[in-house]
């Protein structure tokens, strides 16, 4: 009898266990972005990728029984990273905004808001999610330019994939490059930047040389 | 060998299981001349997901490749790699809807040229989706100590509306368009053990569009070439 105690605790811990990882979902974000097809901009840009910005995690735990923790930070880091080359001559990347400028632009992204919808609270057969970013602008001399709130969608059926981890997953990857579309597409047409632009140089702002 | 009525039998056993599905295709054509690629052209095949209710499935759009692509006179190239090789221009938010959109892109020569690169003659656009139309009945399933079981029946219909339009990008113009719609009903019936009846609607969807598609590049579209895959 007393050779069994120690199989029943492992097994009521394992069943324990069980039911506790049921009722949450825990995603840490994962994916690889394409390199964009951009014109850069004749700039040199410091990208300001803060440590919360890097280790962002959204937990939902208003939904009863179904806690859900939605880790971003790298996966949204690697993103801006890959825009941000795309989109500028040069880039120096780096943790904090208080320091000296190397670039002409400064650029800090936040995250405002992440809403995350299952299936099991909309009643559609998709995972949705939506990331609310605002993107600090600054000069050269710290002087802001822009604050540009800019959100993004992804959403993906669920019959595609085998857990709610990976549609997750699977959704945010496609909100994070919808985020990344908006950069490329949008940011020299953000009224402050583009009059920014126009002041510095005509050769810097016009740039219709993409389709926007 | 295999005997004529172990063939019935089976041909009745894959009927039975098969649920039934009615499938009507229709198409509309620019020009009765068998669309062409020469050297090393592609044709990509893209599914549209802006709108915000539903999304043409990825495993669709493989499915008609599949059908278009004979590997020596119709080459389709991987939706995903396309994608990812011209991000962000055919994302949800950006890929064009029209082709006076494609033609302000193409002034573009990043983009002209990654498309020139990948030898992409051909853009076809399908969009819609399957659905779940209505569904009845309930199977319930139990296990005991002396064994397990399930009883009941149920019911669903699926609806399978897809549109495929054909761009040539030589010329910019529109060569044409197959509309397919496909329902279906699927059964499962449970007494001891579940026994289902599915409907392919999807992919007789895909097979209606594919062998179409493929009657515009010259291909046949009789059932024998669908049913010789």
């Amino acid at each position: 009898m007393t050779d069994s105690k120690p199989i029943y605790t492992v097994l009521s811990l394992a069943m324990l266990l069980m039911v506790i990882a049921g009722c949450s979902t825990n995603v840490v974000v994962k994916g690889d972005f394409p390199a964009p097809l951009a014109h850069p901009l004749p700039l040199n840009a410091d990208l300001v990728l803060t440590d919360e910005f890097r280790t962002y995690t959204f937990t939902d735990e208003k939904t009863k029984g179904k806690k859900l923790s939605f880790t971003i930070g790298e996966a949204q880091a690697m993103l801006f990273q890959e825009i941000t080359d795309a989109l500028f001559a040069s880039v120096t990347e780096r943790r904090a905004l208080e320091g000296n400028a190397t670039g002409e632009l400064v650029l800090v992204p936040r995250v405002e808001e992440i809403q995350v919808a299952r299936p099991f609270e909309t009643q559609l057969k998709v995972f949705e999610v939506w990331i609310k970013y605002n993107l600090s602008v600054y000069d050269e001399h710290g002087q802001p330019i822009a604050d540009w709130i800019m959100s993004s969608y992804g959403k993906t059926p669920t019959r595609f994939l085998t857990s709610d981890e990976e549609a997750l997953n699977q959704a945010a990857i496609v909100a994070l490059r919808d985020a990344g579309a908006r950069l490329i597409v949008e940011f020299r047409r953000v009224p402050e930047i583009q009059a920014w632009l126009r002041s510095r140089a005509p050769a810097t702002a016009g740039e219709e040389k993409q389709p926007t | 060998m295999m005997t004529w009525s172990k063939k019935a039998l089976l041909t009745t056993l894959f009927i039975l299981i098969s649920g039934c599905t009615n499938t009507t295709v229709n198409e509309h054509r620019e020009t009765a001349q068998p669309l062409r690629l020469s050297g090393e052209e592609k044709i990509i095949i893209l599914g549209r997901r802006h709108a915000g209710h539903y999304e043409t499935e990825p495993d669709f759009i493989r499915c008609i490749g599949q059908r278009l692509d004979n590997g020596h006179t119709v080459s389709v190239m991987d939706e995903q790699l396309f994608i990812d090789r011209l991000y962000p221009w055919f994302e949800p938010r950006t890929a064009p809807l029209k082709l006076g959109r494609l033609k302000y892109m193409l002034r573009d020569p990043l983009i002209t040229e990654r498309m020139a690169d990948l030898g992409i003659r051909y853009m076809i656009w399908v969009d819609g989706n399957t659905e779940t139309t209505d569904s009845s009945g309930s199977v319930s399933c139990a296990v005991g100590p002396g064994g397990g079981g399930c009883f009941g029946f149920a019911t669903w219909d699926k609806a399978s509306n897809y549109e495929a339009i054909i761009w040539d990008l030589r010329d910019l113009t529109d060569k044409g368009r197959v509309r397919v719609d496909a329902k279906g009903s699927s059964y499962l019936l449970a007494i001891g053990a579940p026994i289902p009846f599915i409907a392919r609607v999807q992919g007789e969807a895909c097979d209606g569009i594919g062998n179409q598609l493929r009657a515009f590049f010259g291909g046949e579209n009789s059932t024998e070439s669908a049913e010789e895959r």
